[in-house]
């Protein structure tokens, strides 16, 4: 009798208790909601003292067979006495981010260049890096995209790992805290994005071949890191310049180098055809251009690789403004659409290799 | 039963699986390292865009290729036997020798028949020697054989339903692979949709909890190969053999025999698995594996009734004519059935097609994905084309690199590509992109969008653009006044006013970008109407272009356009790859943009496919 009673109470005890705790009067308390999402990028320019005098455009021009000499060379000259390493310290984790987005081969220009993963990968291990990841989220399959474009064996070749854009590595990200009000330009409140490689990383680099775009005029450094985004990105194609100037605006690279080997000329940005394809573009040799400023890095390659009026570019300006924003509230950041300002100044270095 | 205590209970360790002198034990390890690497080939299909891995070529498809009513169905069918079906013959000849080893030693779905039974079924001696008993029941695999092969010779193949190879591959790349990879993504990787993945998984159950009933109970009365090689087993140079002298009929024989072969009795031939257990179970040694054994204590052919065997031939005979009159593979084909690149033609793909779901297990992008009968019913899982989950990859030939049967061909990439010696022939077409204009955004949803443009993998692309002008809502204007280069305006007068409303126009937002331009036309009403193209524009002003030839009045009509890109399809070019579909940010079932087979270049040698002709209707203009 008194087993019974006492088992009893104990049940009934049990269950009330985890009703109690359990009571959803409401009904809406076990439900996911947006403002759960609390992961930022971080900036990853911070830290970075400048000197200042020093190149923020660093331009090198060779021959095709010479590209580690042009990339060492650019980046070298951004800082003749550290090179990368007033970039990359030991220790780091170095996230590099190319354009694999497309099956196609380096020589049709449409991916970032095998060769310039190779130097930066090289460099970054020289420097000291812990170790070296390279991602991208492409359109197509993303096996075919890193092995056709010899992104992949880079990355096997120098020791970087590459890390495949699975399911499991996408997270949403808080990009803004209010929705996106497409009337201030803006695209992206939150979305999801290939978090993971961004979670352990330290330093970003961007490597983004230059290409025509065919809805916005031209694919470079900007537009490269729409191959972070996860979910319905195509959607932002319909207000293509506010989502590539968001780009601009929510990632702070530690910096940028553009590809300008074999700039697509034409039917950007799949290509295709090796007629498209125009080594240097309109330098005429090719070129590697790297920078701590990604929006005058943009301007610099729209007027003097593709040929184009970079005032024209309506992405430019809207970046720019955005960064803007953030510099008058204390950031270190770069973001200046002119990049005439910084030849005046005596900061685009060029060397021919 | 006997009563010798002593002999009724060997040892423990003579019936433990460590003692590895046990042929049984021997067996068991056969057939784990079997399904073990029947799983690897499984997952070696994953892997299978070969031109990377050349080496694999060797390995894929072995499991498949071995299967000896595999390449008799697709001999009987299109009397050939394909590439590597000539591996098959290493398990005829042996059971033309030895009987039904492959099935007691090899099958991986016999394996897990036997695992399942020993895991769940927890019978008491007196009941599984009763378990163990033949059924005539068991005879039924042999008129289900008769009734395929029958369809096989006149042209259905449909084997693959219930081939044991074929149904577990495909429950394995459709079922339960995908059904591990929900909770453990990374070790598959990232295929995320498989259709139908309830019903294949289902019935893998379904089949395996029928050993709860009878114990492998599909493999003595379903499976067809065990049919056949129940059939090859007649003439056989061993058998298990019962010395009558020796025997006391304690029936301990029938306490693990897998087959349900009698050997208590006389040995049914064509159900005996070889497993050996009834040897190794016998108290008395009776029983033997003998070689040139005498045949009266045989039941050397498959206990069949004559009369079903020719009644399960007519079936087999009425099936493919049932099937092939409702037209669904001709005249009625329904253009959702995309194949895969290298498929051969319709009549001669239902010849061959195993539904082994290789080509699907493969497919880098998921787009291949098993149908229901959008093909008709022969075409219950075989390959077809869902562009919302993925894209026929423009440089991949991977689903016919694995195809067993070339029901999908072996492309080589120039061929897939129309290049090089190809040229002429041009490139595999899948089919043909369309477009909805009533959903694509440009056309009536007065969006600019050119995604599917930006995608389109060909060179140079099937999709283009070409620019279209419309007058923007509320475009109608009236003139207020202007300068040489700049126009104030309201709205056109409603009727019965002689003044419009005003406007009031965020700033900027005509003044357009590359994809969309922004024109103002003014209708003179003394002089032909000039049109120009809009820089800028503030609350109520528009700037223009250029200079007016004419300044406009007020009160004139300024019809404000604008002009954008709209996508159109070039049939000569569309590959019917599908990224198009794939991307077009018009969700839902039936996209902006949607790729049917109408086109598709395996049809173009049967002229009486309509699916020949509406290509050539395409391509007129």
């Amino acid at each position: 009798m008194l087993t019974r009673t006492a088992g009893a109470v104990v049940a009934a005890g049990a269950a009330a208790t985890a009703g109690y705790l359990l009571h959803d009067p409401i009904g809406d308390a076990g439900l996911p909601r947006p403002s759960d999402a609390t992961r930022r990028l971080k900036d990853f320019f911070t830290g970075i003292e400048l000197p200042a005098g020093t190149p923020r455009i660093s331009v090198a021009t060779g021959e095709e067979s010479a590209i580690e000499q042009m990339v060492r060379t650019a980046i070298g000259r951004l800082d003749p006495d550290l090179g990368l390493r007033r970039f990359v310290t030991r220790g780091d984790v170095v996230l590099i981010k190319p354009n694999a987005g497309f099956d196609r081969a380096p020589h049709l220009g449409a991916t970032t260049h095998p060769d310039v993963i190779r130097a930066l990968v090289r460099m970054c291990l020289e420097a000291g890096a812990a170790s070296v990841i390279i991602t991208d989220n492409p359109i197509e399959a993303p096996e075919a995209c890193f092995a056709r474009s010899g992104i992949k064996r880079a990355a096997e070749e120098t020791g970087a790992k590459l890390v495949l854009p699975e399911q499991r590595r996408f997270e949403t990200v808080v990009v803004r805290d209010n929705e996106p009000a497409a009337d201030r330009g803006e695209a992206l409140g939150r979305w999801s994005m290939l978090y993971a490689p961004l979670r352990e990383a330290t330093k970003v680099i961007g490597v983004a071949p230059i290409k025509d775009h065919n809805l916005c005029g031209g694919s470079m450094n900007l537009k490269n890191w729409y191959g972070l985004l996860g979910g319905r990105r195509n959607q932002f194609h319909q207000a293509i310049h506010h989502i590539i100037s968001d780009l601009g605006w929510m990632i702070s690279p530690t910096l940028v180098v553009a590809d300008g080997t074999r700039v697509m000329m034409r039917n950007g940005p799949t290509g295709g055809r090796i007629s498209d394809v125009k080594p240097g573009g309109e330098v005429g040799r090719p070129t590697v251009v790297a920078a701590v400023d990604p929006v005058a890095c943009d301007a610099w390659c729209y007027r003097h690789l593709l040929g184009r009026d970079p005032a024209k570019l309506a992405y430019l300006g809207m970046a720019a403004r955005k960064i803007a924003a953030e510099t008058a509230a204390g950031s270190k950041r770069l973001g200046e659409a002119d990049w005439q300002a910084y030849q005046r100044r005596g900061q685009v270095a060029t060397a021919n290799v | 039963m006997s009563s010798k205590p002593d002999k009724l209970e060997p040892g423990f360790f003579h019936h433990s699986p460590l003692n590895l002198l046990r042929i049984t034990s021997v067996r068991v390890l056969v057939q784990t390292v079997s399904f073990a690497m029947f799983l690897a080939f499984v997952y070696l299909a994953t892997y299978a865009q070969l031109n990377e891995h050349p080496g694999l070529r060797l390995w894929v498809s072995k499991i498949l290729e071995i299967d000896p009513l595999v390449s008799l169905a697709t001999a009987l069918t299109t009397h050939t036997v394909y590439q590597g079906l000539l591996w098959s013959l290493i398990i005829v000849i042996p059971t033309l020798l030895l009987g039904r080893f492959f099935c007691g030693w090899i099958c991986p779905f016999g394996a897990m028949h036997q695992f399942t039974h020993w895991l769940l079924g927890g019978y008491r001696r007196k009941e599984r020697i009763e378990a163990n008993q033949y059924r005539p029941l068991f005879a039924f695999k042999y008129y289900l054989l008769t009734a395929l092969l029958v369809a096989a010779i006149f042209g259905s193949l449909q084997i693959g339903l219930l081939d044991p190879i074929c149904l577990l591959y495909r429950s394995f790349t459709g079922g339960v692979m995908p059904a591990v990879s929900v909770p453990l993504p990374q070790l598959f990787g990232d295929r995320l949709f498989n259709q139908g993945a309830w019903l294949v998984g289902g019935l893998l159950f379904l089949f395996l909890a029928l050993n709860l009933v009878i114990p492998r109970f599909f493999c003595r009365a379903l499976c067809p190969l065990g049919a056949l090689l129940g059939v090859l087993s007649r003439f056989g140079w061993w058998r298990i053999e019962r010395d009558r002298g020796k025997c006391d009929s304690c029936n301990l024989c029938s306490l693990n025999c897998e087959a349900a072969c009698d050997p208590h009795k006389d040995l049914r031939r064509s159900e005996c698995f070889v497993c050996y257990n009834c040897i190794e179970d016998c108290p008395c040694g009776a029983l033997s594996f003998k070689f040139l054994p005498p045949r009266e204590h045989e039941i050397a052919a498959p206990d069949v009734s004559r009369r079903k065997v020719v009644f399960a031939a007519a079936a087999g005979l009425a099936f493919p004519p049932l099937t092939r009159t409702t037209g669904r593979t001709t005249r009625d084909f329904s253009s959702t059935v995309v194949r895969p690149p290298g498929t051969v033609e319709e009549l001669e793909f239902l010849e061959r097609c195993l539904k082994c779901a290789q080509c699907i297990r493969a497919c880098p992008t998921g787009v291949l994905q098993p149908a229901w009968f959008e093909a008709g019913l022969e075409g219950l899982w075989t390959p077809v084309m869902n562009f919302r989950i993925g894209h026929c990859q423009l440089n991949c030939t991977a689903c016919g690199q694995v195809c067993p049967t070339g029901a999908i061909q072996r492309l080589t990439l120039e061929r897939k590509l129309g290049v090089g010696q190809f040229s002429q022939q041009g490139p595999i077409k899948l089919g043909t992109a369309h477009f909805d204009t009533g959903r694509c955004l440009p056309y009536s949803k007065n969006t600019p969008c050119v995604v599917c443009e930006e995608v389109c993998p060909t060179s140079p692309k099937a999709i283009f653009t070409e620019r279209q002008m419309r007058t923007v809502r509320e475009g109608r204007l009236q003139v207020r006044a202007a300068t040489e280069n700049t126009l104030a305006v309201v709205l056109w007068p409603r009727a019965g006013r002689a003044i419009g409303e005003p406007v009031s126009w965020a700033a900027g937002r005509f003044s357009g970008d590359e994809t969309t331009t922004y024109h103002v036309q003014i209708n003179h009403p003394d002089a032909a109407p000039e049109t120009h193209r809009v820089t800028g524009n503030d609350a109520a002003t528009l700037a223009i272009e250029g200079r007016f030839l004419k300044p406009p009045a007020a009160g004139t009509l300024a019809v404000l356009k604008m002009e954008y890109k709209v996508p159109l399809v070039d049939t000569e070019l569309c590959i019917g790859c599908g990224l198009c579909e794939r991307e077009c940010p018009v969700v839902g079932d039936r996209r902006a943009v949607y790729v049917t087979a109408e086109g598709e270049t395996r049809s173009h040698l049967h002229e009486d496919r309509d699916r020949d002709r509406s290509l050539r209707l395409l391509k007129r203009g």
